[in-house]
């Protein structure tokens, strides 16, 4: 198989998946057009080593790694610190209130225009493992390999991330219902 | 297993929570964390709101669609550069090393040491027993492909292949018609994975062969989470759960074409 043909099948059946990527990383549609370029033309040169069981998460890794060169390229000063990663571990997960919530009907009709709202004002870290699981579905095993962490990370962080969120949305659901 | 002391913790809890809904706890902390949900309302009122933000996000967030030049532009890509100038390319692992104060050092040794506390649960998932899932049933559909039918009952009548795995197994899968859509049924099989029989649908599309394979799952409703998408030995395979079954889909399709297969079956499937 050549090469051509190896980026036929392993690149072109993920475009719109790495297209969906891009856009949560750089936050808008042009950007991830560019980012995907760039991470297509990388992918096409390292296509000798793609092996067909994980076209699709090695497609994304390359992905996600162009998206943070643009990024710093780009826009230097929206370049996450290390620091600030190590600050995000911190937050601890909330002990959760015993009576039943009112925040389980505001998450239900949130509409589409909040919840990506929420999901683009997480923290970077968060918000790229949350697209990873929800949007891209991949499983925790994938994720770990894609961004170089261990699965007790990947879980940590999957977890602080669907809990930041559901308190964004609890809060921007009251918001809205007391202006109503 | 013996528990350490600290998984007690609710942090802890949660996190399996997490990773009870995302399917990744191994069958007896699967079990294990549905006591719990039976018996913690606390535990319980959290499973639900996570529930429910998986709901809106599956229902609300849409995937990009590339447009035709953009998938053009792509497709280009491999024509036009020479790939040998690209050959010593090597890509970047995701290492981001920057300066941290000291503080900060501090918090990342906690996280460290939070992590290392963490990986105490890998004992917990699935993944490994996911995998040798995969690989038998991808096994099967190259064994059937093999024989001289992929199938014990041929037929393309749904109401044959229902009643036929009713008798055989005492259980009755969804068996849905697409041919109307191109993908006829051929009939069934059963296989047996770790011990037990389980019901194979078999369609066709062209001259492919499409395995479903229905394991049982009692008390677990169809979801419409999105299917997960895999490739092993060369074969695409999608999973998803249905309705009393968790559905695996083995086929040498391609995977655009395996993916409408799903799509439709899936549709089908709830309707009926």
């Amino acid at each position: 198989m050549d090469d051509r043909q190896r980026f036929n099948e392993a690149v072109l059946p993920h475009v719109d998946d790495a297209l969906s990527l891009a856009r949560w990383l750089t936050g808008n549609a042009v950007d991830a057009e560019d980012v995907v370029q760039e991470a297509c033309v990388r992918a096409f040169g390292a296509i000798a080593t793609v092996r067909d069981t994980s076209a699709r998460a090695w497609l994304l890794a390359i992905v996600r790694n162009t998206a943070f060169t643009w990024i710093a390229k780009n826009r230097p000063k929206a370049v996450v610190t290390a620091g600030d990663e190590a600050l995000f571990e911190q937050v601890e997960l909330e002990m959760v209130e015993t009576q039943p919530s009112p925040e389980a009907v505001l998450i239900e009709k949130t509409d589409a225009e909040h919840l990506h709202l929420a999901i683009a004002a997480l923290p970077q870290t968060y918000r790229e493992i949350l697209v990873l699981r929800e949007i891209e579905g991949l499983r925790y095993q994938e994720i770990s390999k894609e961004l170089s962490i261990p699965i007790g990370t990947v879980m940590s962080r999957l977890a602080r991330a669907r809990h930041l969120l559901i308190q964004r949305i609890g809060m921007a659901g009251q918001g809205k219902a007391g202006a109503a | 297993m013996n528990k350490p002391p600290s998984w007690s913790s609710h942090e802890e809890s949660l996190l399996l929570l997490n990773a009870y809904l995302d399917n990744e706890l191994d069958a007896a902390s699967a079990l294990n964390m549905e006591r719990r949900l039976a018996n913690d309302p606390a535990l319980r009122a959290e499973h639900d709101r996570l529930a429910q933000l998986r709901k809106a996000l599956r229902s609300q967030l849409t995937t990009a669609r590339a447009s035709d030049d953009f998938r053009k532009r792509i497709s280009a890509i491999a024509e036009e550069s020479p790939s040998d100038n690209y050959s010593s390319v090597v890509v970047p692992l995701p290492v981001r090393t920057r300066p941290m104060n000291d503080w900060r050092r501090i918090a990342a040794a906690a996280t460290v040491a939070a992590i290392v506390t963490a990986g105490g649960m890998y004992v917990f998932l699935r993944s490994n027993s996911e995998a040798i899932d995969i690989a038998a049933i991808v096994a099967d559909h190259q064994r059937a492909l093999l024989a001289a039918a992929p199938f014990d009952v041929a037929s393309s009548d749904r109401h044959t292949v229902k009643p036929w795995f009713d008798s055989k197994l005492a259980l009755s899968p969804q068996v849905v018609d697409l041919a109307n859509d191109g993908f006829p049924l051929a009939g069934g099989r059963v296989e047996v994975l770790e011990g037990k029989p389980v019901p194979v649908l078999v369609y066709r599309r062209r001259a492919h062969v499409i395995s479903v394979v229905a394991v049982p799952h009692t008390g677990i409703e169809a979801t419409t989470e999105p299917s997960l998408v895999t490739t092993k030995d060369g074969y695409s395979v999608i999973q998803w759960h249905g309705r009393d079954f968790n559905y695996t889909v083995v086929s040498d399709l391609a995977e655009n074409e395996l993916n409408e297969f799903v799509k439709r079956w899936r549709e089908a499937a709830v309707e009926r």
